[in-house]
């Protein structure tokens, strides 16, 4: 994978990758099993000191990978003993250590929740040295947080889906997109099957319409439900979040969510350096790892602190409407009030808290 | 101090057991090391790259490993149909392949925890899932409810046969007082642990295709199906290539069980594609393109052709009574049956479950072959864990290994 | 076992299974009812958008039963006040050869040439300020009652924030976009154009 290039920035902590793995470039293609034994049998050709360093390495990454805590562990034990280590990476590897047996952010003291956003922003500080800011701002009393979409007005330009990628640093190699826009037929009403939400043409086009999906921050959020570990809760303000570092991975919350709200980090995420969002939330657009579910947060960075979320902002058309739910005078309330809004699979009971409406 | 140096002994002896054998079972085992290296390599390389190494994408999350899980879970459950009888109902036909049918779950567990494990996308943070340590999201999450109930079964049979097994060891009798109650815990225990299971999908109201009523009992009936045509299969090599005795008497009466859950399962197949396809819904969809194919999207078609006729076939044959009993066509009919319940409850239930997405988008799944190859080195984990089992439990239930006291 | 032993695994099982019952923080029916009741004491709260609004020029208005900002206009304009260069009336300019021209780039694409034309808005006596279709004088800065003549349904969303968009955040106080901060009033129509992405990973995925 695309790891060698240097002008890509991936969180893969630690471990470099190697280059002998290259040879089983194996992505998605199929039938590479058998490929993979043929690498052992040409490592095997090689002569003497090749074959042993080679073999020394693979299994060692191997073990590495499969236990990684304990080897973590290890290497904080053994880098803070030794004299030769400098002090950064015995930093290094104590924040490790101490980010790898944390706890559930949802059950940490506001302490707690700033002492890890400060360890990470350090760590982020020895590895790239480069300075984040990062928030662990928790959700204010009196504001819940609601979404508004005007299908009449969307023209599908998708300019929210683009700022969405940046805001969010979302993984540009598999082009993760929390958004959808779909492109539905006028006069066939809400066709989603038929519709599409990869179109490449000009738009609007002549006898479409627009409608945009994301997560819709359920109020009764079925992917919170079933989460076995916890790693994904509404909070009070209704942003429903994830704590990347406690997500086990095993994807239940996408097969329970009935709006295709959540993505999942099959490989490691990469983001070039240069266009790495700074301006970060512990449960927001920080860096994820692999293996790792994310979605969309309204933006939890920007809409804790006033602003609208970076589709908010980017839609050049004003379809998309955000804001406080309990507020009676906000804009949303009005829009809640006065025009005639609905929601998607609003049967299933979910209580989303994103309404669409039309002129 | 005495048990303690009884263990060791145990543990000593069964270690010689399974490491001498005849040439055939060196070959086995030495192939089934081979096929869990390659699943080994290849778990390596989806640990080191991602589970983006898998045919899995957002819109199929789940596919070979959970399908691999769902149905294992029901073979682990059909342990019971052996327990049962012989412990509750005191049939003592059964009595020869009950060890056999609880080694068989203990190793249909750890492949079923196994396939979980190979799906994680984060296996080093798994002690979140630890109680106490981690998180539990008890009693919400039906995951959290599988995971105590495969765990508290793996337990329950792994004792239960130790306890027996430890008895014989000594030369003594097993005290029923101690294990019969062990036994009918397992019974229902076993019952819930694939109720839970099948609840995992039922409860999902985003994926009609399983969120129908039905799902519960059809995987109860597949899995007394599907189990005990696999302990069908296994006690008959068994019989051929050990010296343990297996009554034709036995393998006819777990006949009788396949048998009977077959046709439950076929009664409930017909119920729920009636209820498909004679009124036709929105939510119709998942089963149209598992039959049918949608939108010229057909990758499932061949599976599930294979499925459904061999799942006739072999429920038709095992009905009339005198092929039953021509153990060569009840062989045939395990097998097929096997194969046709696998393909149905794993590929043909999960995948479905997905397609079309929410939206309705139909993005397709295969497998790759990193995801074929560690799946065939946890089938062969599996194997290995029964094999070394089976053969240490028949060696002391036949008297052949018993404790000697230097 | 005995009929105690029964009683006893049922009632335990009772217990468990009040006990696993989902909880949910089902104080609410449904999500209008949650907001109906939680928002009855009101308090505000302590975020606000005014920091954001720190650098941006805005005007308060009240329209109706909305007290809103919006952005000032006049400063924006490049080369205000017009009467700089427009120092005579129109229709006397006009007709002074002499004088380069203006504005000749303008090309009106705003409804059609028997309902609009410079004049319906621009005030040709003063071109400082905007005027109504009765001739009324309407200031640059609110120029929202200039649009608001004959798109009064755009108007009443605007006024309750169904169309356009807020300046700065969600938070109060609320600034919203005026008509002409999207819209060109020469030519109000939004354009066709390219979407911003393309997937290329979900073509592959949907094949």
């Amino acid at each position: 994978m695309s790891n060698n290039n240097k002008k890509w920035f991936s969180l893969n902590l630690g471990t470099s990758k190697k280059e002998s793995t290259g040879s089983c470039g194996c992505g998605k293609s199929s039938g590479s099993c058998g490929s993979h034994t043929n690498a052992i049998g040409e490592e095997r050709k090689k002569d003497g000191f090749d074959q042993v360093f080679d073999v020394k390495m693979d299994r060692r990454t191997a073990f590495r990978q499969l236990t990684a805590s304990l080897m973590i562990g290890a290497g904080a034990v053994s880098t803070s003993c030794s004299v030769i280590s400098d002090d950064k990476s015995k930093e290094k590897a104590q924040i490790d250590w101490e980010e790898q047996f944390k706890g559930n952010y949802k059950l940490m003291t506001d302490d707690e929740k700033k002492a890890t956003v400060d360890r990470l922003v350090r760590s982020y500080q020895l590895r790239k040295g480069k300075n984040i800011t990062m928030s662990s701002k928790n959700a204010e009393e009196n504001v819940l947080f609601g979404y508004a979409f005007n299908i009449s007005k969307c023209q599908g330009y998708m300019d929210c889906v683009s700022a969405c990628v940046e805001e969010n640093n979302q993984d540009r190699n598999s082009q993760m997109q929390y958004i959808r826009i779909h492109e539905m037929e006028d006069g066939k009403g809400f066709k989603f099957d038929e519709a599409d939400d990869n179109y490449y043409h000009e738009v609007p086009a002549e006898g479409h319409f627009y409608m945009g999906t994301q997560c819709f921050h359920c109020d009764n959020p079925p992917c919170v439900d079933v989460c076995p570990v916890q790693a994904t809760w509404r909070e009070d303000d209704g942003l429903v979040v994830i704590d990347y570092d406690w997500c086990v991975g095993c994807r239940y919350c996408m097969a329970a969510c009935p709006y295709d709200g959540r993505r999942f980090n099959w490989s490691t995420p990469e983001v070039p350096e240069n266009e790495i969002n700074n301006n970060q939330h512990y449960l927001g657009n920080r860096m994820r790892k692999k293996g790792v579910m994310e979605k969309c947060t309204f933006c939890v960075q920007r809409s804790r602190a006033g602003k609208n979320p970076a589709c908010v902002e980017a839609c050049p058309t004003g379809a998309r409407i955000f804001g406080n739910l309990l507020d009676p005078n906000s804009t949303i309330r009005w829009v809640l009030e006065n025009k005639k809004v609905f929601r998607l699979k609003e049967d299933l009971g979910t209580e989303p808290k994103f309404w669409y409406f039309m002129d | 101090m005495r048990r303690l140096k009884v263990f060791t002994s145990l543990v000593k002896d069964s270690l010689d057991t399974t490491t001498q054998g005849s040439k055939k079972y060196h070959i086995w085992m030495a192939f089934l090391t081979f096929v869990m290296l390659i699943g080994m390599y290849c778990y390596s390389i989806q640990l080191e790259f991602g589970l983006s190494v898998t045919g899995m994408t957002d819109r199929v999350s789940w596919g070979l490993y959970i399908s691999n899980f769902t149905f294992l879970v029901g073979v682990a459950a059909a342990a019971v149909m052996l327990v049962m009888p012989t412990y509750v109902l005191k049939d003592i036909d059964f009595k020869q392949a009950v060890l056999i049918g609880e080694g068989l779950a203990v190793a249909a567990l750890i492949m079923c925890l196994a396939f979980v494990v190979a799906d994680m996308g984060g296996p080093s943070v798994l002690w979140h899932m630890i109680p106490g340590i981690g998180v539990f999201n008890f009693p919400n999450s039906m995951l959290t409810w599988d995971v105590i109930v495969l765990n508290g079964y793996l337990f329950l049979n792994i004792s239960i046969p130790f306890y027996i097994l430890f008895r014989r060891y000594q030369g003594k009798t097993p005290d029923p007082k101690i294990y019969v109650p062990g036994a009918i815990l397992s019974v229902f225990w076993a019952v819930a642990i694939h109720l839970v299971t099948a609840f995992l999908y039922q409860g999902l109201q985003a994926r009609p295709f399983w969120n129908n009523a039905l799902l519960g009992p059809r995987f109860l009936a597949s899995a007394f199906a599907a189990g005990p045509a696999l302990i069908i299969l296994v006690l008959a090599v068994i019989r051929t290539f050990t010296t343990f005795k297996i009554e034709d008497k036995t393998i006819k009466k777990i006949g009788m069980i396949v048998t009977v859950a077959a046709q439950i399962n076929l009664i409930m197949l017909v119920s729920e594609l009636f209820k498909e396809f004679y009124a036709p819904t929105h939510h119709s969809e998942s089963a149209y393109y598992l039959f049918f194919g949608l939108h010229g999207k057909t990758a499932l078609l061949p599976w599930i052709w294979t499925a459904i006729p061999l799942n006739v076939l072999a429920t038709i044959l095992l009905t009339f009574g005198k092929l039953r009993n021509n153990l060569k066509v009840l062989y045939f009919c395990c097998f097929i049956l096997f194969i046709a319940i696998w393909i149905e409850k794993g590929f043909g239930l999960i995948v479905p479950g997905f397609i079309p997405g929410p939206y309705g988008k139909i993005a397709e799944y295969t497998p790759t072959g990193i995801e074929i190859g560690v799946t065939l080195g946890i089938w062969a984990l599996g194997a290995f864990i029964f094999t070394i089992l089976a053969k240490t439990a028949i060696k002391i239930e036949t008297g052949k290994l018993q404790f000697k006291n230097k | 076992m005995t009929k105690k032993n029964y009683i006893y695994i049922l009632g335990c099982t009772f217990i468990v299974t009040l006990f696993s019952c989902k909880h949910g923080e089902g104080e609410y029916h449904s999500i209008n009812d949650k907001i109906e009741a939680e928002s009855k004491n009101y308090q505000g709260t302590s975020i606000s958008s005014e920091s954001l609004l720190e650098d941006i020029h805005t005007i308060k208005i009240t329209e109706g039963e909305h007290t809103f900002l919006i952005p000032e206009r006049k400063s924006q304009i490049t080369s205000y006040a017009c009467t700089e260069c427009h120092t005579k009336p129109l229709h006397e300019l006009q007709s002074n050869d002499t004088l380069k021209k203006a504005h000749w780039d303008i090309k009106l694409a705003h409804a059609n040439l028997n309902t609009m034309n410079c004049i319906t808005c621009h005030n040709g006596e003063n071109m400082d300020n905007l005027k109504s279709l009765t001739g009324n004088k309407i200031d640059f800065n609110r120029s929202h009652k200039l649009c608001s003549q004959c798109h009064n349904k755009q108007f009443e969303d605007w006024k309750g924030g169904a169309h356009g968009k807020k300046v700065a955040g969600w938070a109060p106080p609320r600034a919203s976009m005026t008509c002409v901060n999207c819209h060109n009033p020469h030519k109000p129509g939004f354009e066709t154009k390219w979407p911003a992405q393309y997937n290329t990973q979900k073509l592959k995925e949907r094949e």
